[in-house]
């Protein structure tokens, strides 16, 4: 048989360690990228022009270069900054800064979705800019976005995998350790790839009973 | 008493609203009628800080209002012509949210407020439906409400009724005598020519940005001939 599901079944427990810093990098990053990318997304709907224009070019420069040099990036610059810190924190704020962007973006779209007439409202009635983005804006345009958050989470999770050009001992890392040590790369990438789709898949799932949810909540 | 004095609005060096000055007494609705894009909504915007004032000044009982903060004062509530109510929160939720963020009620005092506005106004069965989900008249009602507990002195209604059928027309004109009756000062823009008949107010018929005729409803209806630029709006040749 091609896939030596003893072998897989050795090497399962590095295989496991390295899904357990691959979850670390997805969920650090997307806690990064929620929180930045929902102010990106704020301050792109703000009045200010200055403001607008410097995340616009953070989102141009971010979406416009290889997440791999941003990653390295990192690695290089943040000790010249004077933050000497492991390899691992880099990578999930790389990452996180990286998925800030797209979150932003996609954020953005979900606020455009609100009516002006609901953000008028929430004024006359009193509500500060804060609490009319807190209570009005920001339960809808989240309700709105959650199928495209989803899918930003799994690429999260797949993109976690370039966190390894700096050594970090995640997941697809982890796997080519285990091919160096028996040279059966189609039975481990396969193993690889197993555990892969079942996290997304069971992303896909969370994110599909929550969009259920919250849409039940809406229309009942 | 409200006292408008000399407003005057400019959108793109168009003026909007031409030095319109009035005055509102506690109880009384003012009926702000005219075509579209005579300046009748703007002058309520204005009111509810949504636009800016190029001149002219706005007072409640003599003392100028800055409108800059306006909505932090609730002295003024807003009916939106599209309602503009929260679609996410239920009917009951639209209501308590404002009282419990803005005014600090607690959970027990805005439920209570929210229960006796919906049963005043006709929604208590429908207090955990979603706002989007309700009908037309409902939502009117239901904006009303949520204006209505913030305790205004004053409340604007725009197009109230541009929505509705005659019948749920006739509801709201009841509502807005109503909210008069109360003690409040009542501001209304509306082409609806059938809340001349329906309400007991003052009319002021604008156009280019003006008030260019007044009339009590009651004068108008015994004598309709006096108020030429009305009637020819009523009869549809202005």
């Amino acid at each position: 048989m091609i896939i030596d599901f003893s072998l897989i079944a050795d090497y399962l427990p590095i295989l496991l360690q390295g899904l357990l810093v691959t979850l670390q990098i997805a969920a650090g990053g997307c806690c990064i990228g929620l929180i930045l990318g929902t102010l990106l997304a704020l301050a792109q709907t703000s009045d200010s022009r200055v403001l607008r224009c410097l995340v616009m070019s953070y989102v141009i420069v971010i979406r416009g270069t290889p997440m791999l040099i941003q990653i390295l990036c990192a690695f290089y610059i943040l000790p010249q900054l004077g933050l000497h810190i492991d390899t691992l924190p880099i990578a999930i704020i790389a990452i996180g800064l990286n998925s800030a962007a797209y979150i932003s973006q996609i954020i953005k779209s979900g606020i455009s979705s609100v009516s002006t007439g609901q953000i008028e409202a929430a004024q006359t009635l009193g509500f500060s800019s804060f609490e009319t983005a807190r209570y009005i804006i920001l339960p809808q345009a989240l309700q709105t976005v959650l199928p495209a958050l989803g899918n930003e989470f799994i690429t999260l999770v797949k993109d976690s995998a370039l966190a390894s050009v700096i050594g970090v001992n995640e997941l697809s890392k982890q796997g080519r350790f285990v091919v160096s040590k028996t040279y059966d790369s189609i039975s481990v990438f396969f193993a690889l790839a197993i555990l892969y789709l079942l996290v997304t898949s069971t992303i896909s799932l969370l994110v599909a009973q929550l969009e259920k949810r919250m849409s039940r909540n809406a229309y009942d | 008493m409200l006292t408008i004095k000399n407003v005057t609005k400019f959108f793109n060096n168009k003026k909007i609203l031409n030095n319109v000055s009035l005055h509102v007494k506690k109880g009384e609705i003012a009926l702000f009628l005219g075509s579209s894009g005579v300046g009748k909504s703007t002058l309520l915007r204005i009111m509810n800080n949504l636009e800016t004032i190029d001149s002219g000044t706005l007072a409640l009982n003599d003392k100028e209002l800055n409108l800059e903060v306006i909505n932090k004062t609730h002295l003024i509530g807003m009916v939106f012509q599209h309602f503009n109510l929260f679609e996410h929160l239920t009917v009951e939720k639209n209501i308590t949210l404002p009282l419990e963020k803005i005014l600090k009620y607690t959970h027990e005092q805005s439920h209570k407020v929210a229960e006796n506005l919906l049963t005043l106004y006709g929604l208590f069965d429908k207090k955990n439906t979603y706002a989007r989900r309700l009908s037309g008249g409902q939502k009117q009602r239901l904006a009303i409400a949520r204006a209505i507990a913030m305790k205004p002195e004053i409340i604007c209604l725009d197009e109230p009724t541009s929505a509705l059928d005659p019948i749920l027309t006739s509801h709201v004109a009841n509502t807005i005598q109503q909210l008069a009756a109360d003690g409040l000062i009542v501001l209304v823009a509306s082409h609806d020519i059938s809340l001349i008949k329906k309400l007991n107010c003052t009319i002021y018929f604008m156009s280019n940005g003006s008030i260019v005729e007044t009339a009590s409803s009651q004068e108008f209806n015994n004598n309709e001939a006096q108020f030429p630029l009305i009637k020819k709006f009523v009869d549809g040749q202005a």
